[in-house]
């Protein structure tokens, strides 16, 4: 039992965060706000060389090798980077691709073929035939795949199956968002939770994700009661400040350390790794959502304009805790499953 | 990153599992008095007898020296049992005791930790005083020098089993002239000096383990004073960082046992399909979930750097809010069963629903530990 990361760890997490922070600053990110698509090519197409959306998948099915564990350190750190475009579904989908037998399409989505992300709309269903019900497809724009995942299965569509996409304005607007509603379609390749549990692995990296997003906010806040001045004094010598400071450490630490143990007990293949990966999910979220909330709280006027990066947190958080079902249904779930070991 | 427990940590874990089962004292612990004394030491005698007193304590101390997940495999199985973890051995074993092993004497080491560890003794702390609670450091109890020996005169308060124990860890002002950190002295003090008065403090859990302790001219050997005379402080600390590092984690794991009773409770009582109690219930699992792993992420450190790290605060803040949250819940879904105050029976949740107010007053309250938390770990100003 060790849940620091190893040297080879620590270097996954040093080389993506000065990628992110070279490639895809929060200054770019808003440049692309107002371009059609919210990838940068250069940069996507680094980032495939670096091999982050085949990192998880084992080599014999053309991937690098890594574990769960070693690709929560790199989603942790695009939550904390703000940077936008479909890397979780495009990671995703290579796994959809590798395991349902598709590899060469699982070696181009691994050199940097974009997939959306199909967030699968209340009463719509996904089964061993195909889908039916409306999708949201968020990202992907020049996506012709989009992947849709639930805890039983996920599956890859071509976007035209599904009927006429209706280009939205998303709440998120680093991110891009169309709908369309199916009355059937099949999936191009699909792959069961018993084969791979690719839902459930989706869910652990939106907490990854998300956890980068709790400890940005939190860090954004504790700087701002350090350095502004009101009364004469940094306002953090208020508790009032300095409390909601100290619970945004709090949520972030622990949301971190549940991420940490979700990813492992999946690569360990225990019998509890979905009840640990949904807590994940759900004490992630908690930590995002009231971290990035609190944070626009604390920096008063300036966190409430556009120009400050806090809304934008704000904004992803959300985004991202609606991708795999909401934590309400997570809730629904995590009840029933057996206890803990 | 590794969550599985290596191939020895495992085989320790069988080797407790087994003794544990098979010697745990599994009729119900007297409530208070001589009766509960008697059975926490005898219980301990019965672990040092076997060889489990003081895991990770260090060999020389006559502890056993094994690694601190070696240590968490004994609380989590400890856990498991549903037996009370903070008891009349608590301040002996997790903090009189490793602040004697951090600063003590030899000669006072060999005259107190043996007997600690073998369960001879009970052990309280006099720390908190009416006028200093959360600001421990204005303390007044007053601390004459007299040849070789102090002349204590003051009073302290929440003492917890002061009327059940034998030594006292012991803070006083030996130098009212010195800032108010700088004239403070731990001594250890024998609770049965002459001019030592004990008087229980009834709680709101119907417990009546909390004391006043009034000093009048007790008289405590210059031999007793640990770390050196105006050291106090400092002694002091590193006591209590350790209460906030490790000293929980048999209260971290039971939690997690007490959600999953809930559940199961829940569904006996055909109450998960009300969305609230079930989400309600499913968070609890969830946070509790997260607590582990931070106590895990805590030990982990900890194998790494000796020194605790920023999440023994963290770890003290959550759990206080989150046992006082599934406690409220557990009320919550006996209903009117929960009216009925029934300490001597199978089912204490109306009893620890009332001691939950108490723990995140205990040890530091909640509004000090967020003070250390922003202070020292995120360098917010003062």
């Amino acid at each position: 039992m060790d849940l620091l990361p190893t040297p080879e760890q620590e270097e996954i997490i040093s080389s993506a965060a000065a990628f992110l922070a070279d490639a895809l600053p929060p200054q770019r990110t808003r440049e692309l706000i107002d371009e059609p698509s919210n990838v940068d090519p250069k940069a996507w197409l680094a980032a495939a060389d670096l091999g982050w959306f085949a990192l998880g998948l084992r080599s014999d099915l053309g991937g690098v090798g890594c574990g769960l564990a070693d690709e929560v350190l790199l989603f942790r750190e695009i939550g904390r980077s703000l940077a936008g475009g479909p890397f979780l579904a495009t990671t995703l989908a290579a796994r959809v691709a590798a395991f349902g037998g598709d590899a060469q399409l699982g070696h181009e989505i691994g050199a940097g073929r974009q997939v959306g992300f199909g967030v699968l709309g209340p009463g719509g269903t996904l089964d061993p035939g195909g889908i039916a019900g409306t999708v949201h497809m968020v990202d992907g724009h020049d996506a012709d795949l989009v992947l849709v995942a639930t805890h039983k299965r996920a599956g890859l569509f071509a976007p035209a199956d599904l009927g006429d996409l209706v280009a939205l304005e998303c709440i998120d607007p680093t991110a891009r968002l169309a709908r369309a509603t199916t009355t059937g379609a099949a999936p191009l390749v699909a792959v069961g939770a018993d084969v791979d549990p690719v839902g459930l692995r989706g869910t652990v990296l939106v907490a990854a994700q998300l956890t980068g997003i709790a400890e940005a906010t939190a860090a954004l806040s504790a700087e701002h009661a350090k350095n502004r001045i009101q009364f004469g004094r940094p306002i953090g010598v208020n508790q009032a400040v300095k409390h909601p400071c100290a619970d945004m450490a709090v949520r972030a630490e622990l949301a971190w350390a549940q991420v940490a143990v979700g990813a492992l007990a999946t690569d360990e293949a225990r019998a509890d790794a979905e009840l640990q990966g949904l807590s994940a999910f759900v004490v992630a979220a908690d930590a995002a959502e009231r971290n990035a909330a609190a944070t626009v709280q604390v920096l008063g006027g300036m966190g409430f304009t556009f120009e400050h990066d806090a809304n934008l947190y704000v904004k992803r958080a959300f985004l991202l805790t609606q991708l795999l079902g909401s934590v309400r249904l997570a809730l629904s779930r995590l009840v029933l499953l057996p206890g803990p070991l | 990153m590794e969550l599985a427990f290596s191939a020895e940590d495992n085989a320790f874990r069988d080797e407790v599992r087994t003794w544990l089962v098979e010697h745990a004292p599994l009729e119900r612990r007297p409530r208070r008095g001589v009766a509960m004394r008697e059975f926490d030491l005898n219980w301990q005698r019965l672990q040092f007898e076997a060889g489990w007193a003081g895991i990770a304590w260090p060999v020389e101390y006559g502890g056993r020296g094994l690694p601190l997940t070696q240590q968490l495999i004994w609380y989590e199985e400890y856990a498991k049992l549903g037996m009370k973890a903070i008891d009349t051995r608590f301040v002996g074993l997790s903090h009189a005791g490793p602040t004697l092993i951090a600063r003590a004497s030899p000669e006072q080491q060999a005259d107190h930790l043996p007997h600690i560890l073998r369960g001879d003794v009970v052990w309280c702390q006099g720390f908190s005083e009416p006028e200093a609670g959360s600001d421990l450091a204005s303390l007044r109890t007053r601390a004459e020098l007299d040849g070789d020996e102090l002349v204590v005169t003051g009073q302290k308060i929440w003492t917890s089993y002061a009327h059940l124990a034998d030594w006292q860890e012991l803070l006083v002002r030996t130098d009212p002239g010195l800032p108010k950190h700088k004239g403070i002295t731990w001594v250890i003090c024998d609770m049965r000096s002459p001019g030592i008065d004990v008087r229980p403090i009834h709680t709101m859990d119907n417990g009546e383990d909390f004391c006043e302790v009034f000093y009048d001219e007790v008289r405590i050997p210059l031999a007793n004073v640990v770390g050196g005379i105006n050291n106090g402080w400092s002694v002091a600390m590193s006591t209590l960082s350790f209460e906030r590092g490790t000293a929980f984690t048999i209260d971290q794991v039971q939690l997690s046992s007490t959600v999953e009773r809930l559940i199961d409770l829940a569904r006996d009582r055909s109450l998960l399909g009300d969305d609230e109690i079930a989400h309600s219930l499913a968070r609890a699992r969830a946070d509790v979930a997260a607590l582990r792993a931070l106590t895990y992420l805590g030990i982990s450190r900890n194998l790494r750097s000796p020194e605790p790290g920023p999440e023994g605060s963290m770890l003290k803040l959550q759990w206080a809010d989150l046992n006082k949250r599934i406690m409220r819940l557990a009320v919550e879904i006996l209903g009117a069963t929960s009216l009925a105050y029934n300490e001597e029976g199978e089912d204490i949740w109306s009893e620890l629903f009332l001691l939950s107010y108490g723990i995140s007053i205990g040890g530091g309250t909640s509004e000090i530990q967020r003070n250390i938390i922003a202070e020292r770990v995120l360098g917010l100003p003062r």
